[in-house]
């Protein structure tokens, strides 16, 4: 203990104020007048007696008084231990993504983890978290050192996307809930494709030291990767050359110009190769048509020969199935001959020859059985046989997609079937003499995503809409809405499947849709994600998730979905298969997956191919972030030798002290004052 | 009735005079159920006539009556002479309350005052002192010998010592005939001296009756704590402790009363301790069972 200003301690000498008081001041007592002093005598031990510690109780905290005041203003403190290396949490974090199975850097990675745990002073608590597409915490904060080594001994390199922000966000909830300083050992690669979008993100807070372990060490070596692959996912005639084809995009990263080989692999056999030149850290495009597959779920694979760095990323792999075409049934007004016209016309657009349109009128559906069918249109069909109408519903519930579209005949019948609402109005833009257009359009919804969508919504921005109905959008998802906040596409799930819902109709009277380029991209992408073709096959990304069963079924009559890693396991456990909503695809490689409505599937996983640019994040970057949680200071060494001790100023509390005494001192002068009063 | 004795309610009447009427009357009211006391010219007995009996005494309307002879009796009707001598001392300023010891002498003396001469009919006269005769009203019945009296009590006001020598060389000469002599005083001064000084006027015939005036506060007094006394007479300062207050103070306080007490009697002379608390019907008592007794 010390004071930090230590002269004001010659203020002691105001003791001597209390003492004066008590003790020496002669005591002063109002003369009282008597009749006579005939019986009376001096008492001499009087004087005596005022000379001592008559207000004892009070003496003494008058003098405590001073006493601390004289010690506040002296300050004193006592040495505390600064935070010592025991009470810090050792966080090691080891990125485990894609990226890091290049060369040899997850092996480095773990063993400069294991020695920084080596180093580890006994006592101090440590805790290990894996870096991958998801921030896995593997311990808890604890000081068994075996225990921690056999964890991170166990962290096998990934096919996740690393983001330093899902990072930042996991250390600051951590921090809320340990509350004592961090040390964080970061080893990565430092990607520069794992920085979020915003740097705030990543940012640390101030308890938290953070060391970056740079496995890479700046080195960027070249590679090469197959970047993206576009191929049928459903495929019936592979001679068709406008379907049965297969587009891969070569990508470089730091890379020379070079001539590389492609392969097409299906089932593991190469089938194709193609060589291709690709620029330096460019893009080159390869094709393969047509497609020789099998019936069935194909397991292809687009690889890239000759190998570099990163050979992991070399290759894609995708899913194409092969069936024979399904059919369609497209269910119109027997007064309208145009929209069958439109739709069969987008159909052979997009050269859909794995579907066969159907047309009938609604008079002509009722031995019509919808579920031999991939999908139902019901074109301005608003008046059903109630036998197909109720089988479409059930159609729906297990899993059938079904497009309604609302012409002008919709405004004559209040009840829409399958959709299960009302017609509350109806628009009739064409005799106000404006048009209405749209204002709003989810460009991700399924049936309407674009890969590279216009200025202009995507092409949607030029239609305009003349008639449209009005109807009550509840609980159904709105993927568009006319300018006048009219619901123009609505989703709505049934059971297991879907309906879609267009407000307005499918010929050139309603609406001038057909008659622009987009309606056939709406019509191909409708058809796809109502037949469920996209779900079934495919390529998917590392980290995604694959939807399982409706979330609307109810539990009772919900069916058990399979799921089957790319290494042959089950990863579901049986009581997850029954509940399960959703799977997350974490590895690369083939799932099959069965669906609760009992469909099969096969998916191709693919690793996100951010992973495959090396690039690191720019060294001054990496600096800001490491001195983002303690200013500009340059990083801190983890293991301190030295005990540090900080004083603890204790003035507050001794003045605290003090306003406690003042108060009873006046408590208890105030009582003697009030004796003396009486006295007197 | 007690009451309009108490000397606290006594304090708040201005008018000695008022004062006086109060306590006298009330005091009366309080009398009749008393028959050892009686007036003058009052009717006594019927007494069966004897041989020898003055034929003055013969109720002859009875004997007109009755033919029977009886004498009629009267209380024997005694001019009796009340002299108050009231010690005008600065030491009977005093007071632990709202009545001063001189304030409660002047009403014992005023209600005496009122009583001899309204209800008795006797010369009442006052003499008051200090360290000398400050104060004489010759004692006599004439009209508006109360309100010179009563006057007299007025202009007392304390401001000497006292000294029994001096003044009582001159009360005997100031007093021709016998009487009722009450002095009034709170006699700080040995009770030997006191005596001494009194004793001859109890000599030339007179009843003497001593009023030792105290307050509550002289008999026990209370202090808190040590505190400087300053003696009312000689601005003299003392430290005194409060235990010896409590203690030896009371001690000698009490012997003082008693040996005073015990030797005033002892010369055929009367002592009352009055206490300024106390109703003022003691000394009125005293005064009628004195001239009861045949003065």
């Amino acid at each position: 203990m010390g004071f930090l200003a230590p002269w004001f301690l010659a203020g002691v000498a105001a003791l001597g104020i209390p003492v004066f008081v008590h003790l020496l001041r002669k005591h002063v007592t109002t003369p009282r007048p008597v009749s006579s002093l005939m019986f009376f005598e001096r008492g001499i031990q009087s004087s005596t007696r005022h000379h001592r510690l008559r207000y004892l109780l009070l003496f003494a905290l008058r003098s405590t008084l001073i006493l601390l005041v004289i010690l506040a203003f002296a300050q004193p403190f006592v040495r505390r231990a600064a935070t010592s290396t025991n009470d810090r949490l050792l966080l090691i974090v080891l990125d485990n993504s894609f990226s890091m199975r290049a060369e040899t850097r997850f092996a480095e990675a773990k063993q400069q983890a294991l020695a920084v745990l080596a180093a580890k002073p006994s006592a101090q608590r440590a805790q290990v978290i894996a870096l991958g597409g998801q921030v896995e915490i593997l311990t808890q904060p604890i000081i068994d050192e075996a225990q921690l080594r056999s964890v991170l001994e166990g962290i096998q390199p990934g096919d996740g996307h690393a983001n330093f922000g899902e990072l930042g966000r996991s250390i600051r909830a951590i921090v809320e809930k340990t509350h004592s300083p961090i040390d964080l050992h970061l080893f990565s690669d430092m990607q520069r494709t794992a920085m979020p979008a915003n740097f705030a993100d990543m940012a640390l807070p101030s308890s938290v030291a953070i060391v970056l372990h740079d496995v890479a060490k700046s080195k960027v070596p070249p590679n090469w990767t197959i970047e993206s692959i576009r191929a049928p996912a459903q495929l019936s005639d592979p001679k068709d050359t406008k379907q049965s084809r297969v587009q891969a995009v070569v990508a470089g990263f730091d890379t020379p110009e070079a001539v590389k080989t492609i392969e097409l692999l299906v089932n593991g056999k190469p089938t194709a190769s193609r060589k291709v030149n690709v620029p330096a850290s460019g893009r080159a495009t390869v094709e393969f048509a047509p497609i020789d597959v099998g019936y069935g779920f194909n397991r292809c694979e687009v690889r890239l020969a000759g190998g570099d760095a990163f050979p992991q990323d070399d290759a894609g792999i995708f899913v194409i199935r092969r069936s024979d075409p399904e059919r369609v049934l497209f269910v119109h007004a027997a007064s309208d001959t145009r929209s069958p016209l439109y739709f069969s016309a987008a159909f052979g657009a997009i050269g859909q020859s794995s579907f066969i349109l159907q047309s009938v009128t609604a008079e002509q559906t009722t031995d019509l059985d919808p579920s031999k069918f991939s999908f139902v249109v019901l074109s301005d069909a608003i008046a059903l046989p109630s036998i197909f109408e109720h089988a479409l519903s059930q159609y729906v519930s297990k899993g059938g997609g079904v497009f309604i579209a609302l012409g002008t005949h919709a405004g004559q019948h209040q009840r829409i079937p399958v959709w299960g609402a009302e017609v509350d109005n109806t628009h009739d833009y064409a005799r106000i003499g404006r048009a209405a257009r749209i204002s709003q359009i989810d460009l991700t919804y399924p049936a309407l995503q674009q890969e590279q969508p216009s200025r202009d919504n995507g092409g949607w921005g030029e239609t305009k809409f003349f008639y449209a109905v009005s109807v009550d959008p509840g609980k159904s998802r709105v993927a568009a809405r006319l300018n006048d906040g009219t619901p123009l596409l609505l989703d709505k799930q049934v059971g297991e499947g879907h309906v879609l819902l267009f407000t307005s109709g499918l010929e050139n009277l309603t609406n001038d849709l057909p008659l622009h380029p987009v309606f056939v991209a709406f019509i191909d992408e409708t058809a796809r994600y109502l037949s469920g073709r996209e779900r079934l096959s495919g390529s998917q990304l590392v980290d995604s998730f694959v939807q399982l069963r409706s979330s609307a079924a109810p539990m009772s009559e919900a069916a058990s979905v399979e799921v089957v890693d790319p290494d042959g396991r089950r990863p579901l456990l049986l009581s997850e298969a029954r509940t399960a909503q959703t799977f997350r695809l974490q590895r690369a490689g083939f799932y099959q997956v069965r669906f609760a409505n009992g469909r099969d599937s096969l998916i191709a996983v693919n690793p996100d191919r951010r992973e495959s640019d090396l690039q690191p994040i720019a060294p001054d970057i990496q600096q800001l972030w490491s001195g983002s949680n303690r200013g500009n200071a340059p990083v801190q060494a983890t293991v301190v030798d030295d005990i540090k001790y900080h004083p603890v100023n204790l003035w507050w509390y001794v003045m605290l002290f003090a306003l406690v005494v003042a108060l009873a001192e006046t408590a208890l002068a105030s009582r003697y004052m009030g004796t003396q009063r009486e006295e007197a | 009735m007690e009451r309009f004795l108490d000397p606290a309610v006594l304090a708040g009447i201005s008018s000695l005079d008022l004062l006086a009427k109060t306590v006298v009357d009330g005091f009366v009211v309080g009398l009749h159920r008393s028959p050892d006391f009686g007036f003058s010219q009052e009717f006594a007995e019927y007494r069966a006539y004897s041989p020898g009996d003055d034929l003055r005494y013969v109720d002859w309307n009875l004997f007109a009556r009755t033919e029977r002879c009886y004498l009629k009796r009267y209380r024997g009707e005694t001019s009796s002479q009340l002299t108050i001598l009231l010690d005008a001392s600065n030491s009977m300023q005093y007071t632990s309350g709202q009545l001063t010891k001189m304030d409660y002498a002047r009403f014992i003396a005023a209600s005496l005052f009122y009583l001899a001469i309204r209800n008795q009919r006797d010369a009442a006269g006052l003499i008051v002192f200090d360290d000398d005769v400050r104060e004489y009203v010759r004692p006599s019945t004439r009209q508006g010998q109360l309100m010179r009296l009563l006057a007299g009590l007025e202009r007392a006001e304390p401001h000497a010592r006292t000294d029994y020598g001096r003044p009582l060389r001159h009360f005997q000469a100031l007093l021709h005939r016998r009487g009722i002599v009450i002095v009034i005083s709170d006699f700080y001064e040995e009770p030997e001296t006191i005596v001494r000084t009194i004793q001859p006027l109890r000599f030339h015939g007179n009843d003497v009756v001593l009023f030792h005036i105290l307050d509550p506060q002289e008999v026990r007094p209370d202090l808190k704590g040590p505190s400087i006394l300053v003696d009312l007479e000689t601005n003299q300062r003392m430290e005194v402790t409060s235990e010896y207050a409590r203690s030896t103070y009371r001690a000698k306080i009490q012997a003082h009363i008693e040996q005073l007490g015990s030797r005033t009697r002892a010369t055929g002379m009367d002592y009352h301790l009055l206490v300024t608390n106390q109703p003022l019907d003691a000394a009125l008592r005293e005064y009628l069972s004195l001239r009861k007794a045949g003065n």
